[in-house]
């Protein structure tokens, strides 16, 4: 399945030449991907190939008179190239064409086309395929018996999914070839109380295969744990209170509450509160954060979708704003560098500012220290979804549990569901104190508002901060 | 490609198959304010083959693959092969495929099916545009998709049905930079051509983006009765379509069944009435989708869903659904709905429905408190949470009424005791 780009590549570097004949840009990414998932349930066993988005084509980008245009397919041979070079000509001139008066052109400077040449194959320890579906699937099936066993407990689901894909990014001066694996996997238990089903879960996420099924089995006592405990939860009393957040719900205000407002496509839209901060302070000297591959997690790979190396951006450093994330496009429009985070769904779709792995770093306070200096608060658990505002920086979080602790200890008390509100200038500014230990998890997609699903990883240490809870 | 399909599929010798065949084109704009940010063009057909294993005891196995239009013929018996081999290992009680049916239903000779989609998009960009003309607020951006599918499903058991349908989607952002900087985010999807449609929700977009940059942070933590409108209710509604499918029901998550209320309504109250409505003349198993009543005076009527998981229940399998019709026609105008006290939300950041906790929640962008002296005031932020479980005896419906794409039924609905988190 990954040769064939090898076949088609010479034609792909035609296609390239064709291109630039007409235009003063051409550049094309060709995607080839082998997704497969596994999941255990009352409902039963399934096996899925193929994941959120079909991803084996190709996407042509040029740029012409009137700006940016682009073409996805799915079918080519050098035979084809007229005809490819015919479609894209009529499709962008006629969409041009068509525009009423009033709407212009954005001017945008053509994208850097530094030469680059990388080829570059992941490895990872145990390729799910060698495992195999019969050995997965017994994983799966017996940490769900392992799990039934325990009473009160409705379901439990266990999922495991891969995608092993491989991207080629040809323009005139680059030659970029990667190959990159990743595996995930979640336990969810379920338990009933009257006609409300609770829930809990718990995600894994590697960079590499079938070695991360090592992990699941550890993670179920906790699931079940918290969803029995989810029975006897309380609504919460809204208010502001001291918090400590576990790394999971840390990542999930790093990514949802932050990062979404330093992706800077938001910044040539005019959308994005933190324009305005730059080298300013957003944060508690505490927080440093970045975005990039410095970590080998989901969203690790060498190269973005417009043929940018990726890299490690630091976003705050020590509570000062220092830079935003950014696609190539954006960039050109800012006058500044692209990041490596110019990333589509698939080649079926635009290619837009997106995260990659996104944490805090870690600090020096230990748990029990946070814990002993809360008189009055709760630990955040297990965090659901949560929902960017830019434009506002107002916080939607949900997270499943949060934890009464009183004089320093844990009460016992569960509250249930949660929501995180407020303004993140605040809630990043609060933080107090940070754990020395970071996690990150990349079990989920990141969505751009309500669209566009890429795989991103977000995380952090144990934190302290003052948040309004609801 | 089919028939090669076909002959490669009767190399593994499947206990049954399915194929289905999607091609798809779209015309895409980007604006950022009122210039073009990028142009956009997608031409791909992809076929979806799908094998049935049996295994010991009656037991059945599947699993799908997606093909690239143009694959080798080594290569398609090698991955319908391996398809096959894992149908084994994900072995489930077996059942009967979906009937038969053979049908091309042509599609209506409208505009949106015979327009070059350029030109569909060079309409719907001049509807876009033309009541941005609000003093204070102005359209920060928006994406405009214009797109066309034409879908065969063939099966073993002599299924052959095809149709076309056309798309109009996309979304923009209001902006008001006075007295606060603000914007309120907005979706559209139309399945005919219809600008005079998005003209009047940019109109109306634009409207409470600017109420939202004069909105105060003023709403107090406690009670509201709460008023919903638009595709909002959809959303919450969405309890009842999730809770009686299939899917939920078989696993024991959902332990409705039909002839059972499953909503019932106190005095003064309204029982609910909610049909399913079949969006696509197909599901994606070839299963004939119709309209179908759900909910009648809150009784459960119809448990739907896939062809599997509805054998399993010995119910006839209808296909998913992805839109829904509550038939309440409302008993109050918007107007009398709206009595004071109570808090309309209108937009939120994101508005959720847990069809397994039953809770509903999200922060809000815009709502306006209306006060028991009649005083009306745009508020943001805040959040509400709530079990529908617990509220829906106590729904009332305006007589006005709403359609989008995805929910059809009164344009707004009051519940009352609203938990909202707010300063």
């Amino acid at each position: 399945m990954f040769e064939q780009l090898d076949a088609l590549k010479p034609a792909l570097k035609k296609l390239v030449e064709a291109l630039r004949k007409e235009y003063a840009y051409a550049s094309v990414l060709a995607s080839v991907s082998d997704e497969r998932s596994w999941s255990i349930s009352r409902a039963g066993s399934a096996i899925r190939t193929g994941g959120l988005a079909r991803d084996g084509g190709f996407v042509v980008r040029v740029f012409d008179q009137t700006g940016c245009g682009e073409y996805s397919f799915n079918r080519f041979s050098e035979g084809m190239i007229p005809e490819i070079c015919r479609k894209i000509h009529e499709d962008l001139t006629a969409a041009a064409e068509g525009l009423r008066a009033g709407i212009t052109p954005m001017p945008t400077r053509m994208p850097s086309d530094e030469p680059a040449c990388l080829k570059k194959e992941a490895v990872c320890r145990i390729h799910p395929r060698e495992l195999g579906d019969e050995a997965i699937l017994a994983k799966l099936t017996k940490i769900r018996s392992k799990g039934l066993e325990t009473e009160g407990i409705l379901d439990v689901a266990c999922h495991v999914s891969y995608k092993d894909y491989r991207k080629i990014f040809i323009s005139e001066n680059r030659d970029l070839d990667q190959r990159v694996i990743w595996t995930t996997a979640a336990v969810m238990a379920m338990a009933r109380r009257e006609q409300e089903i609770k829930d809990s879960y718990k995600g894994f996420s590697c960079l590499g295969g079938a070695e991360l099924l090592d992990q699941v089995e550890s993670g179920l006592p906790g699931v079940l744990q918290r969803t029995l405990e989810l029975l006897n939860s309380e609504p919460m009393i809204p208010g502001e209170y001291d918090c400590i957040c576990d790394p999971e719900t840390t990542g999930m205000i790093v990514h949802e509450a932050f990062g979404h407002g330093v992706e800077m496509d938001m910044f040539v839209k005019d959308r994005a509160l933190a324009r305005s901060c730059m080298n300013g302070v957003v944060a508690s000297p505490l927080v440093t954060m970045h975005d990039g591959s410095a970590v080998d997690e989901v969203a690790t790979f060498l190269f973005d979708d417009e043929g940018t190396l990726s890299g490690d951006t630091v976003i705050i450093d020590k509570g000062i704003l220092k830079r935003g994330m950014c696609d190539a496009l954006s960039a050109a429009r800012l006058g500044t560098e692209p990041t490596g985070n110019g990333r589509r769904e698939s080649f079926e779709r635009k290619a837009y500012t997106r995260m990659t792995n996104t944490y805090f770093e870690g600090g020096s306070d230990s748990l029990e220290d946070m814990m002993a200096s809360i008189s009055y608060g709760f630990l955040l658990e297990n965090p659901s979804s949560g929902m960017e505002d830019p434009k506002n920086w107002g916080i939607q979080c949900m997270v499943n549990i949060a934890r009464e602790i009183r004089d320093g200890k844990l009460t016992g008390r569960i509250f249930s569901p949660i929501v995180l509100t407020g303004y993140v200038p605040d809630l990043l500014k609060s933080v107090s104190m940070m754990g020395p230990d970071i996690r990150l998890g990349g079990g989920g997609f990141c969505g751009k508002g309500h669209k566009e699903w890429v795989k991103v990883s977000d995380g952090g240490p144990y934190m302290k901060a003052r948040i309004r809870l609801g | 490609m089919i028939n090669r399909i076909i002959d490669a599929i009767k190399t593994v010798s499947p206990a049954a198959w399915r194929i289905e065949k999607r091609e798809e084109e779209t015309a895409e704009l980007f604006f950022v304010k009122k210039q073009l940010d990028t142009r956009r063009s997608k031409d791909v057909t992809f076929y979806t083959v799908t094998l049935f294993r049996r295994g010991e005891e009656e037991k059945m196995g599947f699993t799908s693959i997606v093909l690239p239009p143009e694959i080798a013929w080594d290569e398609l018996k090698t991955r319908l092969a391996e398809a096959y081999y894992a149908a084994s290992f994900a072995m489930n009680p077996g059942y009967a495929m979906p009937d038969p049916v053979r049908d091309n239903v042509e599609a209506a000779q409208t505009p949106l099916m015979q327009d070059p989609l350029n030109k569909t998009a060079s309409r719907m960009t001049a509807a876009l545009f033309e009541k941005d003309t609000h003093p204070q607020a102005f359209l920060n951006s928006a994406e405009l998709f214009v797109e066309r599918k034409k879908t065969r499903i063939v099966s073993s058991e002599g299924t052959d049905v095809s149709w076309s349908s056309a798309r109009i989607k996309g979304e923009f952002v209001a902006q008001c930079r006075e007295p606060e900087d603000v914007e309120i985010y907005q979706d559209f999807s139309y399945d005919s051509l219809r600008p005079e449609a998005l003209s009047s929700l940019v109109e109306e977009t634009l409207r409470f983006a600017a109420d939202r940059a004069r909105a105060q942070k003023i709403l107090k933590t406690g009670s509201y009765d709460l008023i919903l409108t638009g595709d909002n209710i959809g959303e919450i509604l969405d309890l009842y379509t999730a809770r009686s499918s299939a899917r939920m029901i078989y696993p024991g998550y959902s332990r409705w069944k039909t002839g059972e209320a499953v909503q019932s309504a106190l005095e003064g109250f309204e029982p609910l009435n909610i049909s399913l409505t079949a969006s696509e003349p197909f599901s994606s198993e070839g299963i004939r989708m119709t309209d179908r009543p759900l909910l009648e005076n809150g009784v459960l009527k119809t448990i739907h869903g896939s062809n599997a998981f509805c054998r399993y229940l010995g119910t006839e399998p209808t296909g998913e659904y992805r839109s829904l019709c509550c038939g309440n026609e409302g008993t109050r105008s918007f107007e009398e709905l709206k009595q004071a006290p109570c808090l309309w939300a209108v937009t939120f950041s994101d508005f959720q429905m847990d069809p397994m906790s039953g809770y509903l929640g999200g922060e809000m962008r815009l709502a306006y408190l209306i006060e028991a002296d009649g005083t009306i005031t745009p508020v943001t932020g805040g959040s509400v949470s709530a079990s529908l479980l617990e509220k829906q005896n106590q729904l009332l419906f305006s007589k006005e009424r709403y359609e989008s794409e995805s929910y059809k039924g009164p344009y707004a609905v009051r519940i009352p005791g609203v938990s909202v988190a707010g300063e």
